[in-house]
């Protein structure tokens, strides 16, 4: 199936759900919908697209909104599912019971980006460490690491 | 009753700071819980702060092994992102490096592979192959680890035909010790019965878990990035993706060692056909607003990069997966039903490595979460009695 196929039959398939549609690159097509319409989207994508494979999510902090990829792979192309919404209300749906190998990178963009992953099976936290301090999310835009004063036990006051 | 092992993250055997922890009932795992972020840099956030070119160099940071791989998705992507067509020989270059940077890798693995089995003269022999392309590698690059090979818009060195024709002799003693590993591997009974059946992913649960690399591969799932997304040289040449349906740990030894076959091909070829010209382009400074998804199929399987530009010098969004977390959930499906003996066996057989059984465990009552240091005289006594009481391994399932 060639790109402009792909791009043909995802017109077709999504209809009014796919916000933005294009095909940057060689093998390359993005797709844009809104949250609510992100799981249906996934479901056909793996059903009718043979893109089981999640390679990763991304997380773009676009000032007032958050922006997720889910960078999907199919053995003939390449297709990336972003979809947005607002840092008022960071919430999303887990698409773990689609995919079951996106666990990971859900707990991940939880612990970064502070976005509450709704549905997750396992959503303790992945990389943070457990005195890390509630509420701080290093990917987000606004979060700037400052290095703690050192203090040395039993050193000069 | 079951107990609770913990492994790592700090273990005198482990190399990278992992923390596994085993629920067993008796010598069978029934549930693994894995906790990771030990080692964590916030790279992708330290990548925002600095410019396009100091980023190649962070990113080959990521990691000591496959250092080119990630350096080489980024510039990639970069390159994608600045609209810059790098000249064929500094391509050909960029991508011989990779795959003589495969070929080390996956003979370390072999070598580790080796020794978590018990064959430790297989250990020795591979790492001292090893040797034959390290010492390329740091003849090509001057550098063992850091190839910093890479720049924007092609690559640093050149190639002289006195390297040339080097590489083609160490490929070729490299290629004749890899066909007798593969003549080992396939026949030496101790080592076969040792890993086969052990770490079973079957072929369902690799698609459904997202596996990549040769742990997909060994499952019967040809997912390799040079051929599904071919880029940049690998359309133009000739070369199978090794894959093998064992499901196991020896379908993933095969697989590996099938791919150090390729990879011989593949340098063949690329010196072959290395065209005369330039090596590099001089690239702008800054990259214009836009995207990119770049992908590479590092030793350990496909590395995805996604990188946003803002039109200013440095990103404004790097984001990185490294093929090790893709696998990670397909391993807690591996060592589930599987043997604690098999544990360093398995996990070392998606690449990381950790090893050996405790020398003194700590013992959490797997209902209170109550945790005991017992010394290792106790935990023989308590598992005599356990034995002499309880019917032997009733309910061990061997893997298979």
């Amino acid at each position: 199936m060639s790109d402009i196929e792909i791009v043909e039959n995802l017109r077709r398939d999504l209809g009014e759900k796919a916000i933005e549609l294009s095909n940057p690159g060689v093998r390359r097509i993005f797709v844009k919908v809104a949250p609510r319409d992100l799981l249906p989207a996934i479901t056909l994508l793996r059903d009718k697209y043979d893109c089981a494979y999640l390679a990763t999510i991304s997380g773009v902090d676009k000032g007032d909104a958050f922006e997720f990829l889910y960078h999907f792979a199919s053995p003939v192309a390449n297709i990336n599912l972003r979809t947005e919404f607002p840092k008022s209300e960071p919430r999303i749906a887990s698409i773990c019971a689609v995919i079951p190998g996106a666990v990971l990178y859900e707990r991940e963009l939880q612990d970064m980006f502070g976005v509450l992953v709704e549905g997750l099976p396992d959503p303790r936290p992945l990389v943070l460490p457990d005195d890390w301090p509630a509420g701080q999310y290093p990917l987000r835009k606004d979060w700037k690491f400052e290095r703690p004063q050192e203090v040395i036990p039993g050193g000069k006051s | 009753m079951n107990f609770k092992i913990p492994i790592g993250p700090q273990h005198p055997a482990l190399k990278e700071p992992i923390s596994l922890r085993m629920t067993v009932e008796g010598e069978v795992i029934t549930d693994v819980d894995m906790r990771l972020g030990y080692n964590h840099r916030g790279l992708e956030k330290l990548a925002e702060d600095r410019n396009w070119i100091q980023n190649i160099y962070l990113t080959e940071r990521i990691c000591g092994i496959c250092s080119h791989s990630h350096a080489t998705c980024y510039v990639q992507g970069v390159e994608k992102l600045m609209e810059l067509a790098p000249p064929r020989r500094g391509l050909y270059i960029r991508y011989l490096v990779s795959e003589l940077e495969r070929i080390h890798s996956h003979l370390l693995w072999l070598g580790v592979a080796g020794h978590e089995a018990g064959f430790d003269s297989f250990f020795m022999y591979t790492w001292r192959d090893r040797e034959v392309v390290m010492d390329l590698l740091e003849m090509i690059s001057g550098n063992r680890v850091h190839y910093a090979i890479n720049t924007i818009g092609g690559v640093r060195r050149d190639l002289d035909a006195g390297q040339i024709a080097k590489i083609r002799e160490g490929i070729v003693t490299l290629r004749k010790r890899s066909e007798y590993y593969f003549y080992i591997g396939a026949n030496e009974p101790s080592f076969v019965a040792r890993i086969a059946g052990v770490g079973f992913l079957s072929k369902e649960n690799a698609v459904a878990l997202c596996a990549v690399g040769p742990v997909a591969r060994a499952s019967g799932v040809a997912r390799d990035v040079r051929k599904d997304d071919p880029w940049a040289v690998y359309d133009e040449i000739d070369f199978e993706v090794a894959t093998a349906d064992s499901c196991d740990v020896l379908g993933r030894v095969v697989v590996r060692v099938k791919e150090l076959l390729e990879s011989y091909k593949i340098c063949e070829q690329l010196l072959k056909s290395l065209p005369a010209g330039d090596i590099a382009v001089k690239a702008p400074r800054k990259a214009k607003p836009g995207e990119v998804v770049s992908r590479y199929e590092a030793p350990r399987g496909e590395n995805i990069h996604y990188i946003k530009a803002n039109g200013t010098d440095k990103p404004e969004r790097l984001k990185v997966r490294a093929p090790t977390l893709a696998n990670y959930p397909a391993t807690v499906e591996m060592l589930r039903k599987g043997f604690i003996a098999d544990i360093p066996l398995i996990f070392a057989a998606i690449d990381p490595c950790i090893c050996c059984a405790e020398r003194t465990v700590t013992l959490i009552a797997a209902g209170s979460g109550e945790e005991s240091v017992v010394r290792m005289s106790d935990l023989r006594r308590r598992a005599i009695a356990r034995h002499q009481n309880a019917p032997v391994k009733r309910n061990a399932v061997w893997p298979l």
